[in-house]
């Protein structure tokens, strides 16, 4: 069992989104982009999913100078709020290598900040 | 174009990715250590990049690029994520704009965003601008 874990600042993810309107098309996947546009505060949940990234990439020790693409690494919402890991691309290569079976992570955000908290599971 | 000219460029990306004084700006600033940078603005610094020089950084398996060249197979550079020793020594003659006793042995993959100065970019610009 390995963890991760992140801390963004929501003013920074919007300074992103109005700068470089590619940021949110290259980090995060159709999903995560449906779930965050929908939502009022829009800005805490992409730095929440971005945190989330930023979390599986130090838990599994490797990172996108290893090929991990951004969008490998999606966070999906549960019917029952939750949200769940999933994993794509080289992730998914890398999760075998690693005999990592699932990620338990764990979301907060307020106005100012993100916070995400990953777990990778091991056989 | 001229080197002065992508140096000038980088510089003025890097300052407003960054929100630092130009004074602060020399070619070996390390943009982790001596410009306060996070993981997040060095894609900052890679989109005003892409957009001044119209050019594409690329973003995954860098490495591949910066190490596994001339018939060396990943495993020779790379175990579980830190440099081998020729690793190191390759990683040495791309990145020679950094302290050289900074790319050791068992040094980890992911920590190398943490060497990059502002002459790494320039050269990844030039690298880019010669190969487009």
């Amino acid at each position: 069992m390995t963890v991760g874990t992140d801390i963004t600042e929501v003013a920074r993810i919007k300074k992103m989104v109005q700068t470089h309107p590619q940021f949110i098309s290259t980090v995060f996947t159709e999903k995560e982009i449906a779930y965050c546009q929908g939502k009022r505060n829009k800005c805490q949940h992409f730095a929440a999913r971005f945190a989330a990234k930023e979390s599986v990439m130090k838990a599994v020790g490797r990172g996108w100078l290893q090929g991990i693409q951004w969008t490998d690494i999606e966070t999906v919402t549960l019917p029952t709020g939750e949200p769940k890991i999933e994993a794509h691309g080289t992730l998914k290569k890398v999760m075998k290598e690693k005999g990592i079976r699932s990620f338990a992570v764990s979301l907060s955000h307020c106005k100012e900040y993100a916070l995400a908290t990953v777990i990778a599971m091991q056989e | 174009m001229e080197d002065k000219e992508i140096y000038e460029k980088v510089k003025e990306a890097i300052i407003e990715a960054l929100g630092v004084e130009s004074e602060e700006v020399e070619p070996n600033s390390v943009l982790f250590d001596d410009l306060g940078a996070e993981s997040l603005d060095l894609l900052d610094i890679v989109f005003r990049l892409e957009k001044t020089f119209d050019i594409k950084i690329p973003r995954g398996g860098i490495q591949q690029d910066m190490l596994v060249a001339e018939g060396i197979k990943e495993e020779d550079v790379v175990v579980d994520g830190a440099l081998t020793a020729l690793g190191a020594e390759k990683l040495r003659e791309r990145m020679s704009e950094v302290d050289k006793e900074k790319i050791h042995e068992g040094f980890r993959i992911d920590d190398i965003p943490t060497l990059f100065t502002v002459q790494t970019f320039v050269n990844i610009v030039k690298y880019q601008l010669e190969n487009k």
